[in-house]
């Protein structure tokens, strides 16, 4: 299979994936349509077909569409902005499994990051313009140093990064709440949040209506960049390439293989910090979290989609905004219970991650083309020949 | 007339999903009763068309008749009700198990419907021993028990499941001289009982000796029929490769200058406690090709661990032109100019789903040459690639393809690209041609002379005496982790000579022995 085909096969495949969990996705959406009480069944059931209808309308067009078929700014902007924790959790993962490190701490990296940015967002005294540069940066490095827990545990120790990273999450956000509740609580509000930051510390809005879409859109983007450089145009982006393929033939060829594996979780925390960090300061004006946000989770499911390659993180995290959005508005406005999300989100899940899903289909194109090959090869001899 | 054959195979293609065409319209008849030799070069598509056979492969167009009735081998399971029973190349044996409890595996005599009944496992162990001449230690454990008799299980594990006919692939690959010679008196007698064999090989004097007819593939495409009898091995061999393949290597004596590896009183005692290593000492010296022989499993494989520190000795020390290599990372025993073909490629040799090129800089890419700045330098790795790929001859349609999608030989000239590419001083080539084919070999051997004959130091460990005999300059032959024989010449040495002492029916005295220590 060539460049071009495995490309092809790969839109093919994904478009199958999605088709088929929407065909699901709209039998469920019929089964939980409300039917009117006492109406007949022929009522009952164009009350339903016209429910699912609309809720499919909400679903796939509404993030981008009005109901007057105008553009919708609004929420095209709620997407981009709800991108911004999970290009960043997106891109920590690639890193991690790219090293074979099945680390599951960028959600609890996410978190962390977060309180870490908001705590240098209240008390640091630094000028407006490095301020919320200073917070971001403090995120980064407390989640580096987090990451350095299952890291340094697994290169010397051999302890199972997944399960350490696992656990850690919940470490993370209950020393978090505790901190919360005890010494850093604004006692003066009805709920549990912290002082408000300082206004200085805030990340400046692209587009002020709301949305939050704020400047650290454009850190994210500029990151997913700079770690596919990293990634493929560097001699340590190289090392956690080949360690994630064959760790044995990474220590032959001369490789610090301990080191590498350290490194390549430090740098998933240091990106989930990042964009806890970015996602605090650029949203929201105290620190309220008080439990794990699940931008980490769907950090996984997008970089799965992505295969590990950075490039592709911006795009499965669009896909996943946009979903996520859809089902939104589609609770909202169509009676469609929000849990759907979870369902149609875990089927397109399925199916991506199928290896075998359209194999034979695979097949069929590998067999095509290698006769085609091996006949090209036949005429160029027998041309030779001659 | 069908019923003649009892396995009819025609026009079998098969594509593997990478692309790769194994088979290309094949067709394989066997007679009931005969020995059919497959001989075909690595990567001609022998163990692919057995694997169908055996229902381990579907094939993608073609039909497999089995004594006359078209059958649908869609897994192992079904292929040994049809009465197909294959030994494979590695063995498929639980080596924690006894013979007898392998023998019954998957059909165990129960007592009472619970327990295990293993006096009646052995007894059946016993009763087909006794009946097919294959004898085996029922109640001992598979990993204490020598290689010839593993196989032997094998056989009868494919007998006591009721196989009329018998793929063995690549029988002889493991056996010493005279195991193959039992194994082949047995492979007889179970002839003459009225069963029918398949048998693997690529060895021309084997399937002279020992087989009725012989189809040979090349490239995936059968080269048709022959009667055993009737054909010259010249002929055959001709068939196999598509030309006459002369496998001297021409080499000019041996200037041996300083001790490059000097290896004293190394001691290994492995996890089981069986002493793998027993007071191992040698030099190696520049410009000179130092062959280990010995049958396999002799401390040929731990020493070569030792060396590049992938284990660590009891006792005993390594140096490499005067610095101690135990205890040392792998980059800094590269950084000492050693180099490593290493024996399994596919463990430590390669990436395989790695490209070409990430697979040819793996040991150089922190160098200043193909970086620049904290970035690669893209055009200089691109060229030096190419070039690796063009003086190695690796076939393939560019660097970025990835390495799986080679063959063996290919593969493994992308590891020996890698590792004489590096100005090494001293080359660990532990059976660098092992199942690849002849035209590999032929380049690797080329190569491994060239870089001996401009000073670099060549410690060469392989199972094929022909290699060794031919390539070394000197050699030591190892048995029960000791070097039983150091031969500072090797043109008049002969195979029995050598027999004698990979067997470990003969041992030179000490002083003979310590003569490798160039001292």
């Amino acid at each position: 299979m060539n460049k071009k085909q495995s490309m092809l096969f790969g839109l093919v495949r994904g478009a199958a994936a999605i088709l088929i969990a929407l065909l699901v996705t709209t039998l469920l959406i019929f089964i939980c349509a409300d039917t009117p009480d006492g109406a007949s069944f022929g009522a009952a059931f164009s009350a339903k077909l016209t429910q699912t209808g609309g809720a499919l309308r909400q679903l796939l067009i509404g993030p981008a569409f009005r109901s007057n078929g105008s553009i919708s700014t609004k929420n095209l902007s709620d997407v981009l902005a709800s991108m911004i924790p999970t290009i960043f959790t997106g891109l920590a993962t690639c890193v991690m499994f790219s090293a074979n490190q099945f680390n599951l701490g960028a959600e609890g990296g996410i978190m962390l990051g977060a309180f870490a940015g908001a705590l240098g967002a209240i008390y640091l005294d630094l000028p407006a313009g490095i301020l919320p540069v200073v917070c971001v940066l403090i995120a980064a490095a407390a989640v580096g140093a987090m990451m350095l827990i299952p890291a340094v545990l697994k290169a010397k120790l051999g302890v199972s990064e997944m399960v350490n990273s696992l656990m850690l999450n919940y470490v993370v956000m209950y020393l978090i709440k505790y901190l919360l509740n005890t010494h850093l609580a604004d006692k003066s509000k009805g709920q549990v949040q912290s002082y408000p930051f300082q206004a200085d510390a805030a990340i400046p809005q692209l587009i002020d209506n709301g949305s939050k879409l704020s400047w650290g859109f454009i850190v994210a983007l500029v990151f997913v960049v700079l770690t596919t450089l990293f990634m493929y145009r560097t001699r340590w982006g190289y090392a956690i390439r080949m360690i994630g393929i064959n760790q044995d033939f990474a220590m032959y060829s001369g490789m610090k293989v301990g080191g590498i594996v350290i490194l390549s979780q430090v740098l998933g925390g240091v990106l989930a910090g990042m964009g806890g960090g970015i996602e605090m300061l650029g949203r929201y004006t105290a620190f309220s979290w008080s439990a794990l946000p699940g931008y980490g989770w769907t950090g996984i499911t997008v970089a799965i989609l992505a295969g590990n390659n950075p490039a592709f993180v911006p795009f499965a995290a669009f896909f996943m905004a946009y979903l996520d959005k859809g089902c939104n508005l589609m609770s909202t406005y169509s009676g469609v219970p929000a849990q759907l999300i979870d369902i149609i989100q875990a089927l397109i899940f399925l199916f991506f991650a199928a290896e075998q899903f359209l194999s034979r289909y695979r097949q069929h194109l590998v067999v095509r083309n290698t006769q085609e090959e091996l006949a090209q090869k036949a005429a160029q001899a027998e041309g030779s020949v001659k | 007339m069908t019923e003649e054959y009892v396995v009819q195979m025609k026009g079998i293609t098969k594509v593997y999903p990478n692309g790769i065409a194994a088979n290309q319209g094949v067709d394989l008849n066997v007679r009931k009763g005969e020995i059919h030799a497959l001989m075909g070069e690595n990567g001609a598509g022998k163990s692919t068309l057995m694997k169908m056979l055996f229902g381990l492969e579907q094939p993608t167009s073609g039909e497999i008749w089995v004594n006359g009735e078209k059958v649908n081998l869609t897994s192992p399971t079904v292929a040994i009700a049809k009465g197909v029973g294959m030994v494979h190349q590695h063995f498929m044996l639980v080596p924690s198990l006894t013979v007898a409890e392998n023998m019954v595996l998957g059909m165990v005599p129960k007592k009472s419907g619970l327990f295990i009944d293993s006096g009646k496992a052995i007894e059946i162990t016993k009763e087909y021993a006794e009946k097919f001449n294959l004898h085996v230690d029922p109640t001992a454990r598979v990993c204490d028990i020598p290689v010839g008799m593993k196989q032997k299980v094998e056989i009868l594990k494919a007998l006591v499941r009721g196989a009329k006919i018998l793929i063995l692939d690549e029988p002889t690959a493991v056996l010493t001289t005279q195991e193959t010679t039992e194994l082949f008196k047995e492979l007889m007698s179970l002839k003459e009982q009225g069963y029918t064999i398949i048998f693997i090989s690529h060895k021309l004097a084997e399937i002279m000796q020992i087989t009725d007819r012989m189809t040979i593939l090349r490239g995936g495409r059968s080269m048709g029929v022959y009667e055993t009898k009737d054909e010259s091995p010249e002929k055959i061999s001709r068939l196999m490769v598509g030309r006459d393949v002369v496998l001297k290597v021409e080499k000019g004596k041996a200037q041996p200058g300083e001790s490059v590896l000097r290896v004293r009183d190394l001691e290994y005692i492995n996890e089981w406690g069986k002493k793998m290593l027993d007071k191992v000492s040698f030099d190696l010296r520049q410009g000179e090709i130092l062959g280990i022989a010995g049958v396999e499993g002799n401390g040929q494989k731990e020493l070569v661990d030792m060396l590049f520190h992938l284990n660590t000795p009891n006792a005993g020390s390594v140096e490499v032109n005067g610095a101690s290599v135990l205890g040392q990372s792998q980059r800094k025993i590269r950084e000492m100019g050693v180099s490593l073909v290493p024996e399994d490629r596919m463990l430590y040799g390669i990436a395989d789903s790695g490209t070409i090129e990430e697979n040819l800089i793996s040991d150089r890419c922190g160098t200043k040459r193909l970086n620049k700045g904290p970035l690669f330098d893209m055009k200089a790795i691109h060229n030096e690639c190419d070039q690796l790929i063009e003086d190695y001859t690796v076939l393939c349609k560019s660097g970025a393809q990835q390495v799986k999608m080679l063959s063996g030989g290919n593969i493994q000239k992308v590891v020996v690209a890698r590792e004489f590419s590096n100005n090494p001083k001293l080359i660990i080539a532990d059976q660098p041609t092992r199942g690849i084919d002849v035209g590999a070999t032929e380049f690797i051997r080329r190569k491994l002379v060239e870089l001996s004959r401009s000073g670099v130091a060549v410690l060469l460990v392989s199972a094929d005496l022909n290699e060794v005999m031919e390539l070394s300059d000197s050699l030591i032959v190892m048995y029960g982790g000791r070097i039983s024989a150091y031969f500072e010449d090797t043109s008049d040495l002969s195979d029995e000579v050598m027999g004698e002492y990979m067997l470990g029916l003969k041992q030179q005295a000490p002083e003979e022995v310590g003569r490798v220590c160039h001292e």
